[in-house]
């Protein structure tokens, strides 16, 4: 006999999947919704989209963003999979101080690390601005990075190195045909969401950013705490419609549901998981 | 003869190479050591140092000397009120995900795959989406006169009146976290063997029975995972009280944050920050001593 679920927990977990989506649909509405006060339904209009695309703040602000997005998504790559390469090699212990510290990035509140990361700027002198919000979003897109690939190096066998190199091949060679190519799933998926994580960042940017660099969510946060504008679901619309593309890309070069697309957070359920 | 020669000569270049290999891999270190370092752990020591120091005013220099006046000042009311409201936001956020988050994993967990990859989808898509923007359709929805409030009104005659309060708080925050208590509930079910429901059904266990003695001991690991996840970022939540507090309403990381960028008042900005740090600290550790208890039943 197979246990079924109850039906109340049916009818718990479709008001719950029902929770998860009506936010969206209604931002989806409101985007063509020519009721500017967005109560009710006021005939259809591209007009939020033509503001939206019109806006030289949400311009500038879009630039900026792909600019430290790519940036960061570069810098964490880099420490993300040399990390991994270092842990196979790496004792026990060392392993366990370097998880530690994967780990500790992941779940600190990003206030708390933003806080920190700014006091140091202001102390050493260092610019705000673009640079610094790519260093601080690297500190944590790092982490994710490191978690994804980990996951993907786990699966290839040593011995596939080693045959590499009884195959005759050069240390060099056998990196870039086996133990290269074997992480290049994870590669491609931690770095799609460290580019999303960065793209939809808010706190780090706030701290970061001074007055010298604003990125697009922060034209948005601004926007939103000042007055009510249905520009913004027309902008947030188009920013779903990226990300989600991005991020069927990552699911598919991670293979069907592994753990690449679970949002920022949700990479650490999988990390949890394991 | 020549043949093993060969064979042992390439064996000990290869050898070589692994050996001269690992000595380089040994460097690869250096990249993550060097950044986490610099911009991870020497701010985070950086703040706690300086929470113990003094400022200046006027001039923003900050004095370092060992004072507790920052986390004295703590100990006011304004900020004691932030400080058990958040803790009380982030339990009720916990509580929530997890009773709106459990149904919904055991629901998926207990479909055929292919309903369960798009059940799955459904709770994954929605993280994908702008985070802001989801937050913001939230002041929309449950403004006066908006969707939820004329529902209400329809239903009992009065208006809803929660946006700008912490039960708006607490909606957004159970909104935005929800997700990932579904998921680490969602993997320790998904790893429970058939089996066992096979065998505790042939055993004569009902259907509750199954469930209290099979599932829910076995997804309790998965359970605390989310509570973990779920209840230490909320804790230092700052954009969803921002947005659906007008203001009003404000959590720690509100005040971190008002002290650091609007007051200038960066020692005690930074005691409030390593405050907020060791709570979570204590709260995780405790977290951590439960866990391994659970699996040991």
């Amino acid at each position: 006999m197979r246990l079924r679920a109850h039906p109340v927990a049916g009818v718990l977990a479709l008001a719950a999947v029902g929770f998860l989506w009506i936010p969206i649909l209604a931002v989806a509405v409101n985007s063509v919704n020519q009721n500017s006060l967005m109560i009710s339904w006021g005939g259809a209009t591209a007009h939020w989209y033509a503001r939206a695309l019109h806006d030289p703040n949400v311009r500038t602000g879009l630039t900026t963003t792909i600019e430290i997005a790519l940036g960061s998504t570069a810098v964490s790559l880099v420490i993300a999979v040399s990390g991994a390469l270092w842990w196979r090699g790496a004792s026990a212990r060392a392993r366990a101080v370097y998880d530690a510290t994967v780990y500790a990035r992941i779940i600190l509140p990003e206030v708390v690390f933003a806080t920190a990361l700014f006091f140091l700027f202001l102390k050493t002198h260092f610019p705000l601005g673009i640079a610094a919000i790519i260093i601080g979003h690297s500190v944590w897109n790092s982490a994710y990075a490191a978690v994804i690939i980990q996951a993907r190096l786990v699966s290839l066998d040593p011995a596939m190195e080693e045959a590499a190199a009884d195959l005759g091949a050069t240390p060099w060679r056998a990196f870039r045909r086996v133990t290269f190519a074997a992480l290049l799933p994870g590669i491609i998926a931690g770095g799609l969401l460290t580019f999303t994580f960065s793209f939809d960042d808010v706190v780090t940017s706030y701290f970061l950013g001074g007055s010298a660099a604003s990125p697009l969510p922060l034209v948005l946060f601004g926007m939103i705490r000042f007055r009510i504008t249905p520009e913004i679901n027309a902008i947030g619309v188009m920013v779903m419609l990226f990300t989600v593309t991005l991020m069927g890309v990552a699911v598919a070069a991670f293979a069907l549901m592994g753990s690449a697309g679970r949002g920022r957070r949700g990479a650490l359920a999988e990390f949890y998981g394991q | 003869m020549q043949a093993a020669t060969a064979l042992r000569g390439r064996k000990a270049d290869s050898g070589q190479a692994a050996g001269t290999g690992r000595r380089l891999g040994h460097l690869l270190v250096i990249p993550t050591a060097a950044w986490t370092l610099a911009f991870f752990v020497i701010p985070l020591v950086l703040i706690t140092v300086f929470s113990f120091g003094t400022e200046n005013l006027v001039t923003f220099n900050v004095n370092f000397g060992w004072t507790v006046s920052n986390y004295a000042s703590f100990g006011s009311d304004l900020y004691l009120t932030t400080l058990l409201r958040s803790l009380a936001l982030s339990l009720g956020t916990t509580t929530a995900c997890a009773l709106l988050g459990f149904p919904l994993a055991f629901f998926i967990s207990r479909q055929r795959p292919r309903t369960q990859r798009v059940l799955l989808a459904c709770v994954i898509v929605p993280f994908w989406t702008s985070f802001l923007v989801r937050t913001y359709s939230w002041v929309n929805l449950l403004q006066t006169d908006g969707p939820a409030d004329r529902l209400a009104f329809g239903i009992t005659g009065h208006h809803l009146q929660i946006l700008y309060s912490p039960a708006s708080i607490a909606i957004g925050m159970t909104y935005s976290y929800l997700p990932l208590m579904v998921l680490p509930i969602y993997v320790a079910l998904e790893r429970i063997s058939p089996d066992l429901y096979a065998a505790a059904a042939d055993l004569g266990a009902r259907p509750w029975r199954q469930f209290r003695r099979v599932v829910f001991p076995l997804a309790l690991p998965g359970l605390i995972a989310g509570i973990i996840i779920v209840g230490v970022p909320a804790m230092g939540e700052y954009v969803i009280p921002e947005i659906l507090g007008g203001g009003k309403t404000l959590m720690i990381g509100n005040i971190i944050v008002g002290q650091y960028l609007d007051v200038g008042d960066y020692p005690f900005g930074s005691a409030l920050a390593v405050s907020l740090m060791v709570i979570l600290m204590a709260m995780l550790f405790a977290l951590r001593r439960v866990q391994p208890v659970v699996e040991a039943r």
